[in-house]
């Protein structure tokens, strides 16, 4: 069964298409990493999941329920953090929560919720006093209230320090674990990873990529680096690294060779190394860089290795 | 009940404003005066006949009142964003702007209520005799003035995405309906005593007058109060002159019924064009 479908989606605002010809499908159970940069149309994907915004053409349907016309259903069913929020300043931290029960009517511990996403503490106070990566943790928890069948994360760690988007890592976990199907969108990689099961790549509105993780990296070449320490390797050593099937790239400073290759011809490079008469004294592979992978569909290829992708902080 | 929860979610939000707390005891405290000034032998009904009483302060300060409780209720959560958290839970649009309505009218019921509260005990220790039922008839009357009000608000909030364009609508009726009405209602009534109507028009001047009043929610207000505070309200009989201040029972049912359709008719519309908007 499918959590979420879209099918031809387009949303256009006068002239900018910030949406187009979307066709997507997300299993049930499933965690699900929506990716691009900003502007990319991430964000108004899932404002058409919640009917924040309505669809110029297409269909959008949730938990098998029409996203617009059954909306208040699916909400029912569904925990959100949603991006561009802002929390109610006068109203505690608990009255949020108590809040998010009441309208989802389900009977709850709110001491627990809170506890859950880290800011029992500060339970009693009123919310416009709370940091960002506070107010980021009680809306988390306002959207696991109810056991939802679906959560849709909008940039879920934004704002989080590096201990914050663990504990997010690890609620996402245990929310997919407990089997519900996790919907998140990140322009940081990092998070990706190693939670999801799946991503989509977004560039310009467009759906560019949807695989796993490794499916991804195959699809972009499945090429490994290897890093060769030597004693000393001259232009002519690495020509006859170059001419070896599998090899697409070579170089060298002397003291280390650098080769890009299949990984099934990594012997073969050592091996081209020694009969060279270079002597090996030490070698490391690298996989592609998730970075790189990333750049190659979100800007279309040929990225900068410095590009500062991942671990960037921000909304859309 | 959603609509139920958002109600009461916007009641906890609403009345820890600022505002509502100042203007609620300003209020109060005009009314206070006003009891403690009221000459020895004055009933009830005379202290809400009062001009000061039942023109300046509740006719002019609770629907003032009502549009600063409302005006930012919808349009001021979507330029914050919570509206994004407010609709991310199972609420639909319609439970949202009515919801909104009956929160903010609790949020302006209780503090005009409890302003109420203090009059009250200054009339304890002035020899004025407090008729109970009267009191909070008058009370009653007065937050379905205030709600007409905040529901204007609130459908102007629910229809517009500009806090300026939020706040001008209704206090543009405001000023039409009380400060402009008492000023212009003379002249008007001169004037329509002077025009000579169409022979299909079922109504001659004084009968076009008593409409346009009656559009007027504040006027809708003062005719059933005074009928009310003077034991007349849809009472049977004979009306008397309406200078007198004695008006048939249909126009009394006629201001009942344009109040209610304050009431609900601008969050309806609002609604309409929020049910559309992209948030």
């Amino acid at each position: 069964m499918a959590a979420i479908e879209l099918e031809g989606v387009t949303k256009r605002y006068g002239d900018v298409t910030a949406v187009s010809d979307l066709h997507l499908q997300v299993e049930s159970g499933e965690v699900f990493g929506f990716l691009g940069p900003n502007g990319a149309g991430k964000s108004t994907t899932i404002n058409m999941l919640l009917d924040f915004v309505r669809p110029t053409s297409g269909s959008v349907r949730v938990l098998s329920r029409d996203a617009q016309a059954e909306s208040v259903e699916v909400r029912r069913r569904t925990g959100v953090l949603p991006e561009g929020y802002d929390v109610y300043e006068r109203l505690t931290g608990r009255q949020h929560v108590e809040f998010a029960m009441r309208s989802k009517e389900v009977d709850g511990d709110v001491d627990d919720v809170l506890d859950r996403v880290g800011i029992l503490d500060d339970a009693d106070r009123r919310a416009g006093g709370y940091s960002k990566g506070m107010r980021q943790r009680l809306v988390l928890g306002m959207a696991l209230v109810g056991d939802p069948d679906l959560l849709i994360l909008d940039e879920p760690s934004s704002g989080l320090d590096p201990a914050g988007a663990k504990e997010m890592r690890e609620i996402v976990r245990a929310e997919a674990d407990r089997g519900a199907t996790v919907f998140f969108s990140s322009h940081v990689l990092g998070q990706v990873e190693s939670v999801c099961d799946r991503v989509g790549i977004m560039r310009e509105g467009e759906l560019v990529a949807v695989d796993s993780i490794e499916g991804l990296r195959e699809a972009v070449g499945g090429e490994e680096q290897l890093v060769v320490t030597v004693d000393a390797a001259s232009e002519d050593d690495v020509a006859a690294v170059r001419a070896l099937d599998g090899v697409s790239a070579a170089s060298t400073d002397g003291g280390t060779v650098t080769v890009s290759c299949a990984s099934d011809a990594k012997t073969a490079v050592i091996a081209a190394l020694e009969d060279a008469g270079v002597t090996v004294k030490d070698f490391s592979t690298q996989e592609a860089s998730l970075e790189d992978l990333f750049l190659t569909y979100a800007e279309g290829g040929d990225a900068p290795d410095d590009a500062p992708v991942a671990g960037t902080e921000g909304g859309e | 009940m959603s609509l139920e929860a958002v109600a009461r979610k916007d009641f906890q939000d609403a009345v820890r404003s600022r505002w509502v707390v100042v203007l609620a005891a300003l209020f109060s405290l005009l009314l206070s005066v006003a009891v403690y000034l009221l000459p020895r032998d004055a009933s009830t009904s005379a202290l809400f006949n009062s001009l000061i009483v039942r023109d300046l302060f509740v006719s002019l300060l609770v629907p003032l009142i009502g549009v600063v409780i409302a005006y930012n209720s919808i349009v001021g959560e979507r330029t914050t964003g919570s509206i994004k958290l407010l609709l991310s839970l199972p609420h639909s649009r319609s439970d949202v702007v009515f919801g909104k309505v009956l929160g903010r009218a609790t949020a302006l019921g209780v503090p005009v209520a409890v302003s109420f509260v203090l009059p009250a005990l200054v009339a304890l220790v002035t020899p004025l005799s407090l008729e109970l039922g009267v009191y909070l008839g008058y009370l009653l009357f007065t937050v379905v003035l205030g709600t007409a009000f905040v529901a204007l608000a609130v459908g102007f909030s629910a229809a517009v995405d500009s806090q300026r364009i939020a706040v001008a609508g209704p206090v543009v009726v405001y000023l039409l309906s009380g400060p402009v009405w008492s000023v212009v209602q003379l002249p008007l009534q001169f004037f329509l005593a002077g025009q000579q109507f169409p022979g299909w028009l079922p109504l001659d001047s004084s009968g076009v007058f008593r409409l346009i009043r009656l559009v007027n929610p504040i006027e809708s207000f003062k005719i059933l109060t005074v009928e009310f505070v003077n034991g007349y309200l849809l009472a049977a009989g004979q009306a008397g002159t309406e200078a007198a201040g004695r008006y048939a029972v249909q126009v009394e049912v006629a201001a009942l019924a344009m109040l209610a359709a304050w009431i609900l008719l601008p969050p309806l519309l609002g609604l309409i064009r929020f049910e559309d908007a992209d948030l």
